[in-house]
């Protein structure tokens, strides 16, 4: 017996599950950890350098909630979510058909530079990698430039 | 592309594990089962939860307690459409191949890359040959110095187990993702960041 679909889940979520498992950038922690697996932790990596790792429940339901507004398929929500574009050219190619449809891409942009955090930096030639977990614990945060 | 799964299945707890509490050892047990492997719904990334647990018996001739548990797992099975974000694994002549760390099997085939293009042999690995992208003037070489290279899911299959195969053949991937590169944001983040001058908004 298999309910194939009991639910989307969006990266935060996913990400949110395995830090509540205690998962952590902690360079010791694959040998030392019991609650999390070598393969979970992989997930957890590749998350870490998404939208996923700066939003907070609060951010994503809001936006959820109020995307109802803009037409949007719910699996296009969730692609807006994981992925937080800042222009037009990474929202459209999440749309299916926008030249179909009247979207308002003004809008829903606004909205995600309104209620979703900023990407995380992690690009080389930035010095530093801000992060915060969501439980609350110290972020870890060496001095910017 | 993650979302939740409910299965029922029956659960062999090994005689070592009887000494744990129910249900560690029952989800110990679940994640031997399932953790990091491809079902016919997905790949299994993590065990979400029990819902129940029954049973308990020992069968004759078996140390071990058998379960029937009901009980959810997070899936990676991203969506027709869905735009993703991966790294650069290796290409040969056929396309691309993307990894997302927990995930490598994403296949970008030859005519899923804008056009027009041209695959060359890479000066740098003997091996590989790399694809490059012609855009005006422009060449836009597609390898492992992209950060990250946005996709579009086309297609998920699953192969089935191949009974034979050749010596060097790569290793079988039970879960093909098949995306592609040829829209507009999609392919290297580099190539969009290079363009956004040239559009008319900017947040």
């Amino acid at each position: 017996r298999v309910k194939a679909n009991a639910g989307a889940l969006t990266n935060f979520e996913v990400l949110d599950l395995l830090n509540s498992r205690g998962a952590s950038k902690d360079t010791t922690r694959v040998i030392a950890s019991e609650t999390v697996s070598r393969s979970e932790y992989k997930v957890y990596d590749y998350l870490m350098e998404t939208a996923a790792s700066t939003q907070t429940r609060d951010s994503v339901t809001k936006f959820s909630d109020k995307c109802k507004g803009f037409k949007l398929a719910k699996a296009e929500i969730l692609n807006i979510i994981n992925l937080r574009p800042s222009s037009d050219v990474e929202l459209t190619p999440i749309l299916e058909k926008p030249d179909e449809r009247e979207i308002d891409i003004e809008g829903i942009l606004a909205l995600v530079q309104e209620l979703l955090p900023p990407l995380p930096t992690v690009e080389a030639h930035k010095e530093n990698e801000q992060e915060e977990t969501e439980d609350g614990e110290q972020p870890n945060m060496e001095t910017s430039v | 592309m993650f979302c939740l799964s409910e299965l029922e299945d029956t659960v062999r707890v090994p005689p070592s594990d009887l000494n744990l509490p129910l249900e560690v050892a029952i989800k110990k047990a679940l994640q031997k089962l399932f953790l990091d492997k491809v079902l016919s719904i997905g790949l299994c990334v993590s065990i979400y939860g029990i819902k129940s647990i029954e049973g308990g018996f020992v069968l004759p001739g078996d140390g071990a307690a058998t379960y029937k548990v009901v009980f959810r797992i997070v899936v990676f099975r991203p969506f027709v459409g869905e735009v993703i974000a991966a790294k650069f694994k290796e290409s040969d002549s056929n396309g691309l191949r993307l990894t997302l760390g927990f995930f490598e099997d994403v296949y970008v085939p030859a005519p899923l890359i804008p056009t027009p293009n041209r695959c060359e042999p890479d000066p740098y690995n003997r091996n590989q040959m790399r694809w490059v992208w012609k855009y005006g003037d422009d060449e836009f070489i597609i390898d492992d110095s992209c950060q990250q290279i946005k996709f579009r899911v086309e297609n998920i299959s699953y192969p089935p187990v191949p009974t034979e195969r050749a010596e060097d053949a790569k290793p079988f991937a039970p879960m093909v993702v098949t995306g592609t590169i040829d829209d507009d944001g999609l392919g290297p983040v580099s190539w969009w960041e290079a363009c956004a001058p040239i559009s008319d908004d900017e947040d």
